[in-house]
């Protein structure tokens, strides 16, 4: 590390500390601890959540239903944005859907959603909507922006065309792929989120939320807040650690 | 065999490239096309190769055994190791340890064996474009072609390559067409130079310079001085 990273690791450190003061400075002064915990008592609400049984429950199937939201919104980006960059009239006939999917907004979505599944699978269904629109515009983006330079040198060595779908496209779409599910789970987890705030599933991260809320649980709902961030920040990190996996090609 | 355009016309919308253009290559040996930017010779080579299909006339004798080309931008695959390059191309045309075996014969041959498991991004320009001098030769086609394939290489490194090329070409001597504007690299390497000159595409003057003698060098001094004129 060198020292202008050190440093500003140094004063990144020392904004965190100062924020947590001054929200117990604010905690203490506001004077009711049911309205606005501080973070003494946000974690001590974070340690009796995590004994009750049903955090690894709703933990679980939180990530569960992401993951499932996910693999189907994966699957239709790579089944339409793959023809959508090798077509620009396919794409045309995309490019509807997916800007009305991505311009709509989520609670629309999911007062639908509500009317039309059942409760457990409404985040499945948000999630999914969330996701497949930003994978589907990477995976095109990434087949437009490969070198034509090097399919036409796989044309001239007479190469199948599996093997220059497999060889050329796949390898040069994976940047824009992993810069899409990293965008696309921030987005999609949050809304798996409010897909299960606003079903109330049985279980959930956003049921136990919406739990805790309609207790007027203050100190509870932050301490799910706080699991929610943590849990996106190791998904983060998962990605881009595949992500160094992946593409070892690049020095 | 027999290498032959024949009456060849294409034009990109109101510009004529080619008109009537007929041109025989000897096979087996190695033909540069020579001429100014933006003549037409690339579309030419694109021609031969079948990426561009002519208007009219008829190509004969190639492409029918496949084609390897050497690209000025070298057009090497960044995610694939230098074996990997080079035995792209063969995987369809052989079984894979055969093709392993000769991606690292001709790997060795220009030289690069200490490099073999190395990425493109850790290689220089030079290497770069002997890896696709390296891949263009280990397929088994029956004819070369190469587009200003040495331009973005300086003096001392481009005579380098051009002399393990030569060397490597005299192994099973295949039809070699290449394009250039540089004269030095044409008369390095072809053994017969064919000047070309403005569009519509024509044949200024054909010289044979297989013994590099200096008849032919003041044949060629000549055309040069024509040309400038």
């Amino acid at each position: 590390m060198n020292n202008s990273s050190f440093r500003n690791r140094i004063i990144s450190l020392i904004v965190v500390l100062v924020l947590i003061t001054g929200w117990e400075l604010l905690s203490i002064s506001f004077n009711s601890r049911q309205i606005l915990p501080g973070p003494v008592d946000t974690i001590r609400s974070l340690f009796g959540i995590i004994e009750k049984p049903a955090f690894l429950s709703s933990l679980g199937i939180t990530i569960f239903r992401g993951l499932i939201g996910f693999l189907i919104a994966f699957v239709f980006a790579v089944l339409i944005g793959i023809p959508s960059g090798l077509n620009s009239g396919i794409e045309a006939g995309f490019k509807p859907i997916l800007i009305t999917i991505r311009s709509t907004p989520v609670v629309a979505i999911i007062l639908l959603a509500l009317i039309w599944f059942h409760v457990e699978q409404v985040p499945v269904f948000i999630g999914f909507l969330t996701m497949f629109p930003i994978l589907t515009i990477n995976i095109t983006q990434g087949i437009r922006e490969t070198d034509s330079g090097l399919i036409q040198m796989a044309h001239l060595y007479q190469i199948g065309k599996p093997r220059i779908l497999r060889d050329i496209y796949w390898p040069s779409i994976l940047p824009f792929l992993f810069s899409g599910i990293s965008t696309s789970v921030g987005f999609g987890w949050r809304s798996v989120i409010i897909g299960e705030v606003l079903s109330q599933p049985r279980y959930g991260i956003g049921s136990m939320m919406q739990n805790a809320q309609s207790y007027l649980l203050v100190s509870e709902v932050i301490a799910w807040t706080l699991i929610a961030i943590l849990v996106g920040a190791a998904f983060e990190l998962l990605i881009r650690w595949v992500e160094k996996r992946s593409i070892t090609w690049k020095r | 065999m027999s290498l032959k355009l024949e009456n060849i016309s294409k034009s990109f919308g109101q510009r004529q490239i080619l008109d009537g253009f007929t041109l025989d290559f000897k096979a087996g040996s190695i033909t540069c096309l020579f001429g100014p930017s933006g003549c037409g010779k690339t579309t030419l080579l694109n021609l031969i190769g079948g990426i561009t299909s002519p208007d009219s006339g008829q190509l004969i004798g190639f492409g029918e055994e496949g084609i390897s080309c050497i690209f000025q931008e070298t057009r090497i695959l960044p995610w694939k190791t230098v074996l990997g390059n080079v035995m792209f191309p063969l995987l369809d045309k052989m079984p894979e340890d055969l093709a392993y075996e000769t991606a690292r014969k001709f790997i060795r041959l220009v030289g690069l064996q200490e490099e073999e498991m190395m990425y493109p991004s850790q290689l220089s320009g030079g290497m770069k474009q002997r890896v696709s001098i390296a891949r263009a030769f280990a397929f088994p086609s029956k004819l070369i072609l190469m587009d200003e394939a040495f331009q973005n290489l300086d003096n001392k490194l481009k005579y380098n390559i051009l002399d393990s090329f030569l060397e490597i070409w005299k192994e099973d001597c295949r039809t070699v067409i290449f394009v250039t504007h540089d004269i030095d690299e044409a008369i390095r390497l072809g053994q017969h130079i064919i000047f070309l000159n403005h569009t519509p595409l024509k044949i200024v003057k054909s010289v044979a310079t297989a013994d590099e003698t200096s008849e032919s060098i003041n044949k060629i001094a000549n055309v040069l001085y024509v040309l400038n004129k």
